[in-house]
C-alpha cells in the first residue's frame, strides 16, 4: 500500500509541474498586452515598455516560470499585477469561501446521493422512477438557473435568506450558514442528481452478485446485507464518483459565486484569467491543483482501505 | 427494507437541517452590515452601502479605476477637485490660480490637515505625490518634467514645460499621499486625508470594503454618512437582487435590468456618460481607403435611424444626437440640425458618387460589456444597406483594450464618453495625442485650433471648441447615434443623489450621495 501511495504522490508532483507550466506558457508572450491593461487607456508606449520590464514579463518563459516556482515553494506567490494585493493573502481569504461551499455541498451530496441511490435500487418501483426522474431533471437544469430561482424564492419573494454576500464564521455562525445555504443548494442539485444515478447503478450491480444471494439464503437480515456488504462493495465506484463530483463542484462554484456575489476563489480565478493577472492566476491554479491532487489521494487511500482487491494490486 | 428507507429519510432530513437552521437565522449581516435607514442627529445618516460592479482595485494611487472609484474618493484627496463640468473647486488647496499662460498652478494648502497616519498634508506631500505618478502608472506623461517651487509648507507652484489646456484634469486626477508612505510602496492599507478612513476589521478583501467617516474632514458636511460600505457585486442579476432586498442602497445596472428595477419601486438616474457612435478615425484612409473619403463617412452617418435606435434598442432611455459633445458644454452647438438624417437612398447615392457603390468590407471589433449584443446586429444590418459588409472581430482578455486602441481598426463601434469638460474630450478623441483618436492622424484645422486653445481664455476656448465640433461634424469623423448613459439605480427612500459631480458622467461621486 505504501508503494502505491508513493507512486500516487510522484504522479501528483508530475501533474503539478505539468499543469503549472502549461498554464504559465498560455499567458507567456503577452507582456505588452498585460502592461497596457494594467496601466490603462492613456499609457504611452514608453510607459508600457517600462511596465513590462517592471513586471518581469520581458524574460524568457522558463526563467519566469522558474522564478515563480522557486518563490512559490517558499510560500511567496507574489502580488497581483493590477491591485498589488498579496496573492497569498487573497487566497487565504478566498479559498475558504469556495471550500466552504464545495465541501458542504460534497458532504451533502454524499449523504443524499447514497440515501436516494440505495432507496431507488433497493425499493425499485415508484421510488426508483421518482428518483430517476428527479436525477434527470437535476442534471438537466443548470446550477445558475437553480440559483436564480432560489434567490427569487427565498431572498426576494420570501425574505428569509440573503440574496448575496458572505459572512465570516467568526463574525456570525448563523450568518455564515445563511450566506452559504442558497449557494450550496444551487450547487448541490446537479451533483446529487448525477451521483445518485451512479450510486443506484453501483448498488444494483452489487445486489445482483452471488454473495448477496448467498447471504440472503443464509437468512441474514436485509439491513445487515445492505449496510455491511452491498454498500461496502458499492463504495469504491461511489468514492470515485464523489471525487469527480468535487472537481465538478469546484468548476460550478465559479458561476455560483458570481450569482451570489461570494468572494470565492472561482470568482478570483475567472477575473484574473480574463485580464492575465499572472501571479493571481498561478496562485489559484496552484491551490486548485493541490486540492484536486489531495482529493485524488484521499480517494485512492479510501479505496485501498475499503477494497482488498485494490490493496493486492 | 422499510427500516432502510426510514433511515435514508432521516439522513436526508438531517442533511437539510443546514438549510432550515440557516433559514431561522434570517438574512445575514455582512461585514460592514446591511444598511440601516436610521439617521443620527445633526443630519448625519448611519450608513451608505454601494454595490460595485467591478473588482476592488487595491491601494496603489497610480493604478486606480476610472469609475466607481468610491474607495479612492473615500480615502484620498486631490490638490483640487473637478466638478461635473471639469472646473476646479477646492480640496486640499483652499485657494489656487492658473498662471503663466496655462503652465503654472499655484496653490495654498489648507491649514491643519493631516493624513490618516498623522503626518501633515503639506507641499512636500503634494510634490511627492505628483513625482510618484510621473514615474508610475499609465499617466506619466501628464506629470513629466514638472518644476516645483515650495516657498513654505503650505504653498506650492507647479509648472509644466508647456501650456496645459486640460491642466484641471491633471490636477484633479492625482491623489495626494504622504511622501514616506509613497516611498515605502506598500499598498496593503490605504493612507490618505479623505472624508473616510478604511476600516480593515470590517472589510473582506475583494468583497466588502468598509470605511468610517473622518469627522475632522474639511468638507465633512458634504458626506452625511457615518459609515460607507462598498460591496463587490459584479453580476447584474446579483446586483439587482441585492438592491431589491436592501443589501445595497445603490448600484449600476444594465440596460436590460432597468424595467425590472423600476418595477421594484427603485429610482434610476441615467448618467450623461456616453454617445453611441461609430468612430471613423481613419479619416485619411490610411488603414482602409474608402474611410478616407468624406462621402463614404457621410453615407455611413445616414444609414442609422437614430429615433428608432433610441426607442427600440434602448427602450426609450436614449436621445438621438447629431454631435458627440454633451449638452451645455463649451463645444456643444445649440440648435444643430442633423446634417445626416436617416436616408438610405441618399447614402447609396453618396457611396456611388464616391465610387463605392459595390461597397467594401470593414472589420468591427467587439468586446464583452459594451452592449454589442444589442447594437451590432443593427449596425451590421444598416451598413449592409449600402453594401458595407461587417466582419466582427471579438476582442477579449488583457489584449482587448490594447488591440482596440492600436489603430488597426479604421472603424470602431463604441459607447464613448461625452464629458462635462469638452476640451478634455477634444484632446482625448480628436487630437493626435488622444488615445481615442485611434489612428492619431494630424489635421491642420483641428490641430491649429487646439494649439490656440492651450493658451486661450475661457471665451476664446469655447469659441474654438465649437469650431472644432462643427468641423468634425462636417467631416463626419464620427457617426453619432444617441446619447445614452449608464443606469444608476438607487433606493430613494434611503438615498438621494441631487448632484452629478463626475465630469465623465459615469457614476455619482461619493459627495453626490445625500
Amino acid at each position: 500500500m505504501a508503494i502505491g501511495l508513493l507512486k500516487s504522490l510522484m504522479r501528483s508532483v508530475g501533474v503539478f509541474l505539468a499543469a503549472t507550466l502549461i498554464t504559465f506558457s498560455m499567458m507567456f508572450g503577452n507582456g505588452p498586452g498585460i502592461a497596457k491593461a494594467v496601466l490603462g487607456l492613456q499609457a504611452s508606449a514608453e510607459d508600457v515598455q517600462n511596465e513590462v520590464v517592471k513586471l518581469g514579463l520581458d524574460r524568457p518563459l522558463l526563467v519566469q516560470y522558474g522564478d515563480w516556482l522557486g518563490r512559490a515553494l517558499t510560500g511567496d506567490l507574489g502580488r497581483s499585477f493590477y491591485t498589488s494585493e498579496s496573492v497569498g493573502n487573497a487566497l487565504a481569504v478566498r479559498a475558504p469561501v469556495t471550500l466552504s461551499i464545495v465541501v458542504i455541498a460534497l458532504l451533502l451530496t454524499a449523504v443524499l446521493s447514497v440515501a436516494l441511490g440505495v432507496t431507488a435500487a433497493v425499493r425499485g418501483g415508484w421510488a426508483d422512477r421518482l428518483v430517476q426522474f428527479l436525477s434527470v431533471l437535476g442534471t438537466a437544469v443548470p446550477a445558475f438557473i437553480v440559483a436564480i430561482g432560489l434567490v427569487f424564492a427565498f431572498a426576494i419573494a420570501w425574505r428569509v435568506m440573503p440574496a448575496t454576500g458572505y459572512v465570516l464564521p467568526n463574525v456570525s455562525v448563523s450568518g455564515w450558514l445563511a450566506s452559504l445555504t442558497l449557494p450550496v443548494l444551487a450547487l448541490l442539485t446537479g451533483s446529487v442528481a448525477s451521483a445518485t444515478q451512479q450510486f443506484r447503478s453501483a448498488v444494483l450491480d452489487a445486489l445482483g452478485r452471488d454473495y448477496v444471494r448467498t447471504l440472503r439464503a443464509r437468512g441474514m437480515a436485509e439491513r445487515y446485507v445492505i449496510l455491511r456488504h452491498v454498500l461496502r462493495n458499492a463504495a469504491a465506484p461511489g468514492l470515485t464518483v464523489l471525487s469527480l463530483q468535487f472537481f465538478g463542484l469546484l468548476g460550478g462554484a465559479v458561476f455560483i459565486e458570481q450569482v451570489f456575489a461570494l468572494p470565492g476563489m472561482g470568482q478570483l480565478a475567472a477575473s484574473a484569467a480574463q485580464i492575465s493577472d499572472v501571479p493571481m492566476v498561478m496562485g489559484t491554479v496552484l491551490v486548485t491543483i493541490v486540492l484536486v491532487l489531495i482529493i485524488n489521494m484521499i480517494g485512492d487511500f479510501a479505496v485501498f482501505l475499503l477494497n482488498p482487491k485494490a490493496r493486492i494490486r | 427494507m422499510r427500516r432502510i428507507h426510514t433511515k435514508a429519510l432521516v439522513v436526508t432530513v438531517a442533511a437539510l437541517a443546514l438549510f432550515s437552521s440557516a433559514c431561522t437565522s434570517g438574512p445575514a449581516t455582512t461585514p460592514g452590515g446591511a444598511s440601516s435607514p436610521a439617521a443620527s442627529a445633526g443630519g448625519e445618516k448611519d450608513q451608505l452601502t454601494l454595490g460595485m460592479t467591478l473588482d476592488a482595485y487595491g491601494w496603489n494611487p497610480a493604478n486606480q479605476p476610472g469609475y466607481q472609484n468610491w474607495a479612492g474618493e473615500a480615502v484620498w484627496d486631490n490638490l483640487a477637485r473637478c466638478d461635473g463640468n471639469g472646473k476646479l473647486t477646492p480640496d486640499i488647496a483652499d485657494t489656487y490660480e492658473i498662471t503663466n499662460g496655462n503652465k503654472t498652478f499655484k496653490a495654498h494648502i489648507r491649514e491643519g490637515m493631516k493624513f490618516s497616519d498623522g503626518t501633515p498634508v503639506n507641499a512636500d506631500a503634494v510634490k511627492a505625490s505628483l513625482e510618484y505618478v510621473a514615474k508610475n502608472g499609465g499617466s506619466t506623461n501628464d506629470y513629466k518634467d514638472l518644476k516645483y517651487d515650495i516657498p513654505d509648507a503650505q504653498n506650492i507652484s507647479i509648472t509644466w514645460p508647456s501650456a496645459q489646456p486640460v491642466m484641471a484634469n491633471k490636477i484633479c486626477s492625482a491623489k495626494i499621499l504622504p511622501a514616506a508612505y509613497l516611498a515605502a510602496g506598500k499598498w496593503d492599507t490605504p493612507v490618505g486625508s479623505g472624508p473616510y478612513t478604511y476600516d480593515a476589521a470590517n472589510s473582506t478583501t475583494g468583497s466588502v470594503l468598509s470605511f468610517t467617516k473622518n469627522e475632522s474632514y474639511w468638507d465633512a458636511a458634504n458626506y452625511p454618512y457615518k459609515k460607507l460600505v462598498l460591496k463587490v457585486i459584479k453580476s447584474d442579476t446579483a446586483a439587482v437582487s441585492a438592491l431589491k432586498t436592501g443589501q445595497v442602497d445603490a448600484t449600476l445596472v444594465s440596460q436590460s435590468a432597468v424595467n425590472e428595477v423600476k418595477a421594484s419601486s427603485m429610482d434610476i438616474i441615467q448618467m450623461q456618460s456616453n454617445t453611441t457612435r461609430l468612430l471613423l478615425t481613419d479619416h485619411l484612409g490610411k488603414v482602409l481607403k474608402p474611410i478616407g473619403d468624406l462621402k463614404v463617412r457621410q453615407a455611413i452617418n445616414m444609414v442609422f435611424d437614430k429615433e428608432a435606435m433610441a426607442k427600440n434598442l434602448y427602450d426609450g432611455n436614449a436621445e438621438p444626437t447629431a454631435q458627440v459633445f454633451r449638452k451645455g458644454t463649451d463645444a456643444y452647438i445649440d440648435g444643430l440640425q442633423d446634417p445626416y438624417p436617416f436616408n438610405v437612398d441618399k447614402a447609396k447615392q453618396l457611396m456611388a458618387d464616391a465610387g463605392y457603390a459595390d461597397g467594401f468590407t470593414v472589420e468591427l471589433p467587439t468586446m464583452e460589456g459594451q452592449n454589442f449584443e444589442t447594437l451590432m446586429p443593427y449596425v451590421s444590418q444598416q451598413l449592409a444597406l449600402i453594401n458595407i459588409k461587417v466582419k466582427e472581430v471579438p476582442l477579449s482578455g488583457a489584449n482587448a483594450i490594447g488591440d482596440l486602441l492600436s489603430g488597426k481598426y479604421p472603424v470602431v463601434l463604441w459607447q464613448l464618453g461625452n464629458m462635462g469638460n469638452s476640451a478634455l474630450q477634444i484632446y482625448i478623441e480628436s487630437t493626435p495625442e488622444g488615445w481615442w483618436d485611434l489612428e492619431h492622424q494630424k489635421d491642420e484645422y483641428v490641430d491649429s485650433r487646439w494649439e490656440q486653445i492651450k493658451t486661450a481664455d475661457e471665451a476664446t476656448s469655447a469659441k474654438l471648441q465649437k469650431e472644432i465640433n462643427q468641423y468634425i461634424i462636417d467631416q463626419a469623423w464620427f457617426a453619432p447615434m444617441v446619447y445614452m448613459g449608464y443606469n444608476f439605480a438607487y433606493n430613494a427612500q434611503k438615498v438621494s443623489i441631487p448632484t452629478e459631480s463626475d465630469q465623465e458622467g459615469l457614476t455619482p461621486k461619493l459627495r453626490d450621495f445625500k
